[in-house]
């Protein structure tokens, strides 16, 4: 019983790392339709940065967080108002493939930067664990999911109690409308875009100390994450998390259970279920698509 | 009839002509003007990925489904030969390269049953993750692939001087069995309904496009020849593994062939495959490989979009034209003919009268809630055959969501449609117009992209598989929508895009498209609504023309003098329900119409009540 308990309990901090970062995924598409293919290399970007810090000022890789969201939160802007904004009417297909040119050029930036060797952060606490009757606690895991858990309620807070996060709510349920009354959307979505990306960044400095990482690594991380935001709903914020902890806990499982070679299958096999049986996901609602935008 | 439209600015085919000519045979004779391996490699490879990019440019360019998991279908048609010549080592592995195509076409199926639940961003996050899945059952599935060690072929067993030539010519005679299938349903009916899908795939099954089969079909079409140059690759390299053959880059370069060529053209894949190859070598072996080609790749995806989004072809194409025209083509203030009388289609098949008693559509207790509001709330109505029926309500009465029940746009709650004694609520859109019933829409819902005429020629009447190998550009099919666009008096318009025209003349070509279908029953979503008072009247006219031809209609109008005058008898709608039916005197005798129209507080003045030449809304 004991190892099923303490599975689950894994489970549930690695869902809260997914969370946060597929929050920052459906918000983006729920505001601007984008569905940001380099949210994983954002990822990734994030956990070498950390990894730099870490390295440079030999702070607590976790405290590195409060350093590497600016900076990645940064790079988000930059990239909204440079790249993505010229095509923001352009058809979804198009920003999808956008995406996917900037996933490739950050992994190969960070291949020129930091090398396409393994890099690992390692704290001082790496081995240790917290034991509680029969539990067997890596402080890694708990310290990364809990601060992954702090930040995604700052998330909600800032969208649900702010002028900022109404006027980011309004620009997703009605873009137009949102303009009328007086909100500048092209400053909303930059700000949006900027968060999205930085959520992603967050969620690298706590990658960073949970596995391993290369440049790469964007494509599994984006597997997952798409799985996530697809199963839950995309666009919507409570599916995010709902599928996150969904994903995480279903990850750990199979990586104890069954054999982890196929394990890497899951995240697609989930995609291709979700899209083909239930396309608006768990908590996605579907439009009606008849009424016309005149 | 095959004289060019005079507004149509005649494009410099001639230059471009020569240049692939050139091109083309100076690829198809390098083996024998030059031994140097490198470059034969480097056009062996951009021969396969010019297949793939001709291949994707049917689902992608045409259909509109942008797909990065078109680089499977060369990994999958290697590892057919593979598995197959590592275990009948006694035949020629060229014997297995039929069957790789096959094989391909069958998996292609899968992502073609796939594009009919999901469109758009979630069809292209799918194509990945069917990427990644058959790399990683190619990696898992040991005892098939041999796992990540992968498969090594048998040697080719002829001569050395010649050792690419087998597999050069072999990819050349692919590339051109590929584009020769791209250049046919381009002219084809199916051509025209994959461009319609594309630009508007709901309005597509309203036209008669049967979306599973046409998409069905581009799908197997866009990956069969793939799977065959894939087989032919792998023979030729010898050697396949999982990370090679379903590497995310093969797609990529694909998809990055199709954007810098050109969508929608037949060769922009081709010449964009041979120039993206070549820019991958050049990043591979001059350039360091690894981190550069990413940054090349990635970089080159984000400037296309930006920059580039129409692709090399059709960018030169307009810079040419506009040259040669000084920018003075275009169709400025040309007059929409008075039009003339309705030519009936020559191949009309008589229907059998309906009994005496059968309305042509019947809809009984149809309902269909959205979240708590009951759009259309147990309505029942009839057209009679051969009617002019009017169906007025306020704003929000359900009248359009009543049109969407009828052609399929939504699908009701509960009630049932009957046409031509026929019951039709469990049909499909395309099944419905099949059986005669056309519907325009209140906003116009052209095909933007495509020319007036590709509008009108692209409805399919019936559905069969010989009908949609029918040329459509040409022939009798163009012959019939000219007609058709004479009589709606949009005829000097065929060659423009539908996007440049006026919204009234958007609703005439709309209503020739329409036509097109021969239908029994025309749905006319506000006819009059936003067109200028000639057009109304010439609108009014036509309708009547085609009445006279058999052809019945029920019209939803906001115009009271327009829908009182045509219409008999008229369906008034109100809350989701008919509240009244009768002759347009009645209906405007009746208080339940007022009240429906002005509210329980306001009285009509006994005296002066409202005539049918006064506008009373």
């Amino acid at each position: 019983m004991e190892p099923f308990v303490q599975n689950l309990i894994l489970g549930l901090l690695l869902g809260g790392v997914y969370a946060l970062v597929a929050s920052g995924l459906t918000l983006i598409f729920g505001v601007m339709r984008v569905i940001n293919i380099a949210h994983g290399a954002f990822l990734i970007l994030g956990a070498f940065v950390s990894y730099t810090v870490w390295n440079w000022l030999g702070f607590d890789p976790l405290l590195c967080i409060i350093a590497t969201t600016p900076v990645i939160f940064a790079i988000g802007w930059v990239v909204y108002r440079v790249i993505v904004s010229p095509i923001r009417d352009a058809p979804m297909s198009s920003t999808v493939l956008l995406t996917f040119g900037l996933a490739l050029v950050l992994e190969a930036v960070m291949g020129f930067i930091w090398g396409n060797n393994s890099t690992s952060v390692r704290p001082s606490y790496a081995d240790e664990s917290f034991t509680i009757g029969e539990l067997f606690l890596p402080k890694a895991q708990v310290y990364g999911g809990l601060i992954a858990i702090v930040v995604l309620v700052a998330l909600h807070l800032l969208l649900t109690r702010t002028w900022l996060g109404r006027a980011i709510r309004a620009a997703a349920s009605n873009p137009t409308g949102a303009q009328l009354v007086g909100i500048t959307i092209s400053s909303v979505a930059a700000l949006v875009f900027a968060i999205g990306i930085a959520t992603a960044g967050a969620g690298g400095a706590i990658a960073a100390i949970l596995y391993p990482f290369v440049p790469g690594s964007h494509y599994q991380w984006i597997a997952r994450l798409l799985a996530i935001v697809v199963l839950g709903g995309l666009g919507s914020m409570g599916g995010a998390v709902l599928g996150a902890v969904m994903f995480g806990i279903a990850e750990t499982m199979t990586a104890a259970y069954i054999s982890p070679a196929w394990a890497t299958a899951v995240p697609y096999a989930i995609v291709f279920a979700v899209l083909l049986v239930r396309p608006q996901g768990l908590l996605g609602t579907k439009l009606r698509d008849d009424a016309v935008a005149a | 009839m095959s004289e060019a439209p005079t507004t149509q600015v005649a494009r410099p085919i001639w230059l471009s002509r020569i240049a692939l000519g050139i091109a083309a045979v100076y690829v198809l004779i390098y083996p024998l003007i030059s031994s140097d391996l490198y470059y034969q490699n480097m056009y062996i490879t951009s021969l396969v990925f010019a297949v793939a990019a001709s291949g994707l440019n049917i689902i992608m360019g045409l259909a509109g489904y942008v797909s990065l998991g078109q680089g499977a279908f060369i990994g999958l048609g290697g590892y057919t030969i593979g598995i197959c010549a590592t275990r009948f080592d006694s035949v020629s592995p060229w014997v297995w390269i039929p069957l790789a195509a096959v094989v391909t076409g069958v998996v292609a199926l899968v992502l073609g049953v796939v594009s009919l639940r999901t469109r758009g961003p979630a069809f292209v996050i799918i194509t990945v993750a069917f990427l990644f899945l058959v790399q990683v059952i190619a990696v898992n599935w040991k005892s098939l692939t041999n796992g990540t060690a992968g498969l090594s072929l048998p040697l080719p067993t002829w001569s050395i001087d010649i050792i690419n030539w087998p597999f050069y010519y072999a990819l050349c005679g692919i590339l051109a069995l590929q584009m020769l299938l791209a250049w046919w349903i381009q002219r084809t009916k199916l051509g025209m309904g994959l461009v319609a899908i594309r630009e508007d795939e709901t309005k597509a099954a309203t036209i008669g496009i049967n979306l599973p089969v046409e998409k069905m079909l581009a799908f197997v079409a866009s990956s069969f020849f793939v799977g065959a140059a894939g087989a032919v690759y792998g023979y030729y390299l010898t050697f396949i593994d999982p990370r090679g053959m379903f590497s995310i880059l093969f797609s990529v370069q694909i998809v990055l062939s199709v954007l810098v060529g050109g969508r929608a053209t037949l060769w922009g894949p081709v010449i964009g495959a041979f120039l993206i190859e070549w820019i991958n070598e050049v990043a591979n072996n001059d350039l360091g490989g690894g981190n550069t080609r990413l940054l090349i790749f990635g970089g080159l995806l984000v400037g296309l979009v930006l920059f580039l989004p129409t692709g090399i072809l059709p960018t030169a194409e307009r810079l040419l034209s506009w040259w040669r025209t000084r920018g003075k083509a275009g169709l400025v203030g040309a007059r929409v003919e008075t039009g003339g009388a309705f030519p009936v289609a020559k191949d009309r098949e008589p229907v059998p009268a309906l009994a005496p008693d059968v309305p042509l559509l019947e809809v009984k207790g149809l309902e269909r809630r959205f979240g708590g509001i009951r759009a259309v709330d147990s309505a029942t109505l009839a057209v009679p055959e051969g009617s002019i029926t009017g169906l007025i309500g306020p704003n929000g009465s359900g009248k359009t969501t009543l049109f969407n029940l009828i052609d399929n746009t939504l699908r009701p709650d509960t009630g049932e449609i009957w046409f031509a004694g026929e019951r039709i609520d469990r049909l499909h859109s395309w099944q419905r117009a099949h059986r005669g019933l056309g519907r325009t829409f209140q906003i116009t819902r052209l095909f933007r992209e495509m020319t007036v005429l590709e509008n009108v020629v692209a409805p399919q009447r019936t559905f069969s598989l010989s009908q949609l190998g029918r040329i459509a550009v040409s022939g009798a099919e163009a012959e019939r929508a000219r007609e058709l666009l004479d009589f709606v008096g949009m005829g000097a318009f065929a060659g423009q895009k539908a996007s440049d025209l006026s919204f009234g003349q958007q609703k005439l070509v709309e209503l020739a498209q329409v036509l097109m279908l021969d239908p029994r029953l025309i749905l006319l979503d506000e006819p009059a609504g936003g067109i200028n008072p000639v057009l109304i009247e010439r609108m009014s006219e036509m309708i009547r023309e085609l009445n006279r031809h058999g052809t019945s209609f029920l019209i939803v109008e906001h115009n009271m003098p327009f829908v009182l005058d045509l219409c008999d008898p008229v369906h008034v709608l109100a809350r989701g329900r008919r509240i009244s039916t009768g002759t347009p005197d009645e209906i405007q005798a009746d208080p339940s119409v007022i009240d429906a129209y002005l509210g329980e507080d306001f009285l009509a003045p006994q005296e002066s009540r409202p005539s049918r030449d006064r506008e009373v809304i």
